[in-house]
């Protein structure tokens, strides 16, 4: 049986990584919404962002320094990939394979990052310092159990970047032509949109999110170049899981799918973490459209 | 690929058998033994290409989980022989077999979602199998990998690799065959209509979700394959071959060689095996090199090596067109098709709508609409803007399911049916915005209407053996074409017709289908007055002919014209049916076009305050 101080220590930590998910998939969602498409390689800029932010922080960079830089980088790699990766395929939709194009560019962006991080910081595992406290294993006492203070905070970081994301999506004018995109581009762009511009915009925004994810997911995992799949994968998943059309189902799913995996990686630690991801292929089948999503029909 | 479809059947058998002696002759003549596994590994990897350019060229759907499947086939024949004895003959199918069942269940996830998912779930899947390969060490050793794995080679240590790799040849240049066979036959255009136009797949009677699951299977089968060669080659395997590279490289390979086209796989897997070969010292970029390659390869030659060579050949051979108004314009009249005769229709009506109610989301589109299609008449459904007609087309064809009410085609209930299974049944239609399939000509656009005469066995020995094995379809497409006064047309594609062309062809494929009924949601629209009048005269002759046809059109001229009754629809409701004069002069029809009431009403409340 788990114990209750078991229980909360399990529970944060799938919060924790829940949270981790939830900004990764929602650069997913965000950029699905807007283009239909999306980054293959949304994991391998966590990597990425991770492996920077270590670093960095390793240099002596003060951390909010440090974050700033990432973010910056992650932001730059999110429109280079729009750029070069995505956005040119389009003149080439009529050809053979032009509709999964981007699926195999995005995934061939992530190979070169993979290949990159693996010359530069080599194949092993790495442990990033923590961001918030002196040491990984700092500990506060909650309801007189012990939790460990980076993942807390990093808890907190993470809903605090999704409620700014909110804010963003459906506060600002930006979120608004986000939308007017997602649901018609060439309506759109006659009411003034900046199609182009809000299409590399949520690119941008997706690569920042992974990046967010990086620096804060560095203390709580070990950083090593194939980490990335992982991330991708389980941000897949999670937004899925959530239903792609549905922003608050994204962040629903996510706490669900890290909490899962966290008791499920106690109860059997072997194999632990790919029971979340079978039960999310099987709902896939039982119901396509994800737990909170709307069912979409295609009607011409 | 379709400029194909008619050559000579000799030179391209010749092609085969020239094939099947090379690969006979290769290992005796050229006795390096690193040539030969390199042989071998081309043509079992060749075999999932295939699979994997069948799937995303033809079907349109993306795998990034072949690894999987291939992981699957490997250890299934790797371990049922050397733990269980099992001999090769036994296992290697058995393997087989296994990644199609898994191939199978995940088809499932294309069953009910599409594309990204499909892409999503197949990477998650992938990623599954790489994991547990890696874990379950009781089971696969892991990286430690299985031991005591029987190569195939027959018993032989001097010969194996030579009958290693006539195997692996012949089940290759089977797969080439098959793909051949799919590539020319009413496979690709079927496959090729419901990955770029689901709704006119389903209602020219393709069942979507039982493709898409098949030719997903198929691919699973083929990646399988792959795998059973691939353990019993080396006699060894561990979880490190199992990795998204792995699927990396086979999707490399399908781009690589042209995307959609036969003999993409085979130059493709030849391609990224000699990149293997050359970057192979490199090892500490190569997965630079590969991404390099797949930026490369989809920004800057999407067509691939394929579409470079016909390009090259192209440019050799100007005067030579690449598709012409040839389709079997000098076909044997003995050859061409005699209309199939229509069974003597049955008692009642054709078709009968019966309490049919819609509505999107609390919007009511159609309320307890009722109506009695006659057998041999042309029934005109007209109504404003918004009247609902679309929407009563689209629950007649299947597009939408009706909340509640029956539909009875020839008296027999179809209100559950799938689109498919009504077209099966005898229902055709048009659409009132076009549905055509962008990639198809215009001939091939009518012909997927026409039903298959013959199974897929019959159909592939006719391909096989007999020149021109689809004239029938051919001439009879043709035919219909020429019928229109547009059969100079039918090698060109839909968007380089005029838009009144491409009505025109939409209308031939749904007469093709020889319905029963025929439902035409605005045929006319956006025709000019010489190609309205002669769409008046081909519904005018269908119906003589027994076909009956329901129809909604804004024209009132033409449908006045021509229906043999009318019924009118106004907000969902039917507020009146009866000959093209009753409707002409009833009241309610003429308040709901010219909104008499509603101004009547307005001027007396008007009044009122």
């Amino acid at each position: 049986m788990i114990s209750a101080a078991n229980f909360i220590q399990l529970l944060l930590s799938g919060l924790a990584m829940g949270a981790i998910y939830a900004l990764t998939a929602k650069g997913l969602f965000i950029s699905h919404l807007a283009t239909s498409r999306m980054n293959f390689g949304q994991g391998e800029f966590l990597m990425i962002a991770a492996y920077l932010s270590m670093a960095l922080i390793l240099a002596g960079v003060p951390v909010l320094a440090a974050a700033v830089v990432v973010i910056a980088a992650l932001g730059m790699l999110g429109w280079m990939l729009e750029r070069f990766a995505i956005r040119p395929l389009d003149r080439l939709r009529s050809l053979a394979g032009g509709q999964y194009s981007w699926v195999l560019t995005t995934l061939g962006v992530a190979l070169i990052i993979q290949n990159v991080a693996t010359l530069v910081w080599g194949k092993s595992s790495q442990y990033s310092p923590p961001l918030f406290s002196e040491s990984r294993s700092n500990v506060v006492h909650l309801f007189g159990v012990g939790v460990f203070v980076e993942e807390l905070l990093v808890i907190l970081t993470a809903l605090l970047v999704v409620a700014l994301f909110y804010w963003l999506l459906f506060r600002t004018r930006q979120g608004r032509a986000i939308y007017a995109v997602a649901y018609n581009p060439e309506t759109a762009a006659l009411l003034g949109v900046d199609v182009r511009r809000t299409v590399t915009l949520v690119f941008v925004l997706a690569a920042v999110l992974a990046g967010i994810s990086g620096i804060l997911v560095g203390p709580i995992v070990t950083v090593q170049p194939h980490m990335g799949l992982v991330f991708t994968v389980k941000a897949f998943a999670v937004a899925s899981l959530g239903g792609f059309a549905n922003p608050l189902g994204v962040l629903a799913g996510a706490l669900i799918f890290g909490i899962t995996e966290s008791f499920s990686n106690y109860l059997n630690s072997k194999f632990g973490d790919l029971f979340p991801l079978l039960i999310v292929l099987a709902l896939l089948i039982i119901k396509p459209s994800g737990l909170f999503g709307e069912a979409k029909t295609d009607v011409r | 690929m379709s400029a194909d479809d008619n050559r000579p059947i000799w030179p391209r058998n010749l092609g085969y058998i020239t094939a099947a002696l090379a690969i006979a002759a290769f290992p005796l003549l050229i006795a390096n033994a690193f040539y030969i596994h390199v042989a071998q590994t081309l043509f079992y990897t060749a075999v999932a290409v295939i699979g994997l350019n069948l799937l995303l060229g033809l079907s349109g759907q993306m795998s990034l989980g072949q690894a999987g499947f291939y992981a699957i086939g490997a250890y299934g024949s790797a371990l049922l022989s050397s733990q269980l004895g099992w001999p090769l003959a036994l296992a290697m199918p058995a393997g087989v077999v296994l990644a199609g069942l898994a191939g199978l269940v995940v088809g499932l996830i294309a069953l009910r979602t599409r594309g990204l998912y499909l892409a999503m779930a197949t990477l998650a899947f992938g990623f599954i199998v790489e994991i547990t390969a890696q874990r379950w060490i009781d089971l696969t050793g892991g990286t430690m990998g299985v031991f005591g794995i029987p190569a195939l080679d027959f018993g032989s240590r001097s010969m194996g690799k030579t009958y290693f790799l006539w195997v692996a040849g012949g089940v290759y240049l089977a797969a080439q065959i098959l793909s051949d066979y799919v590539f020319a036959s009413r496979y690709r255009r079927n496959l090729l209509a419901l990955k770029e136009n689901e709704s006119s797949a389903r209602t020219a009677g393709i069942n979507v979700p039982l493709w898409r699951t098949v030719v997903f299977a198929v691919s699973a089968v083929a990646a399988g394959v792959a795998g059973a060669f691939f353990t019993h080659q080396s006699a060894y395997i561990n979880s490190d071959a199992f990795t998204l590279n792995l699927t990396l490289t086979m999707l490399i390979a399908t781009v690589i060689g042209g995307l959609g086209a036969s003999y993409g796989p085979i130059i493709g897997t030849l391609i990224t095996l000699l990149i293997a070969e050359l970057i192979a010292s490199l090892y500490d970029v190569s997965f630079l090199i590969y991404g390099v390659i797949l930026l490369a390869v989809l920004l800057l030659f999407p067509q691939g090596a394929i579409g470079l060579l016909q390009k090259a050949a192209g440019l050799l051979r100007p005067a030579a067109r690449q598709r012409g108004p040839r389709p079997d314009a000098d076909a044997p009249a003995a050859a061409l098709a005699p209309r199939v005769e229509r069974k003597p229709g049955g008692e009642g009506p054709a078709l009968v709508i019966d309490n049919v109610s819609k509505s999107y989301s609390g919007v009511t589109a159609l309320a307890n609409v009722t109506a009695r299609i006659e057998r041999g008449t042309v029934h005109a459904l007209i109504g404003p803007n918004g009247a609902g007609k679309s929407t009563l087309i689209n629950v007649v064809s299947g597009l939408y399911a009706a909340d509640s009410g029956h539909i009875m085609l020839d008296g027999r209930d179809i209100t559950r049916l799938p689109s498919y299974a009504r077209t099966r049944l005898g229902l055709a239609r048009t659409f009132q915005s076009l549905q055509l399939v962008p990639s198809l000509t215009a001939l091939e656009n009518v012909m997927i209407g026409i039903r298959r005469r013959r199974g897929a066995a019959a159909d592939f020995v006719a391909w096989a053996t007999t020149a021109r094995f689809d004239s029938m379809e051919r001439s009879r497409a043709f035919q219909l074409l020429d019928q229109f006064g547009i059969s100079h047309v039918a090698g060109a594609r839909p968007e380089d017709l005029p838009y009144g062309h491409r009505k025109l062809v939409e209308l031939a494929r749904a007469i093709a289908e020889e319905p029963a009924v025929m439902l035409l949601d605005e045929p006319i629209a956006g025709l000019n007055d010489e190609e309205a009048r002669q769409i008046s005269c081909v519904i005018r002759r269908i119906r003589d002919e027994g076909t009956t046809i329901l129809l909604v059109e804004h024209n009132m001229d033409f449908v006045m014209n021509l229906s043999d009754r009318v019924t009118v629809l106004d907000y969902g409701e039917c507020i009146a049916e009866g000959t093209p004069a009753q409707v002409r002069t009833n009241r309610r029809v003429i308040t709901a076009y010219l909104g008499v009431g509603l101004e009547a009403e307005r001027e007396a409340a008007a009044v009122a305050t």
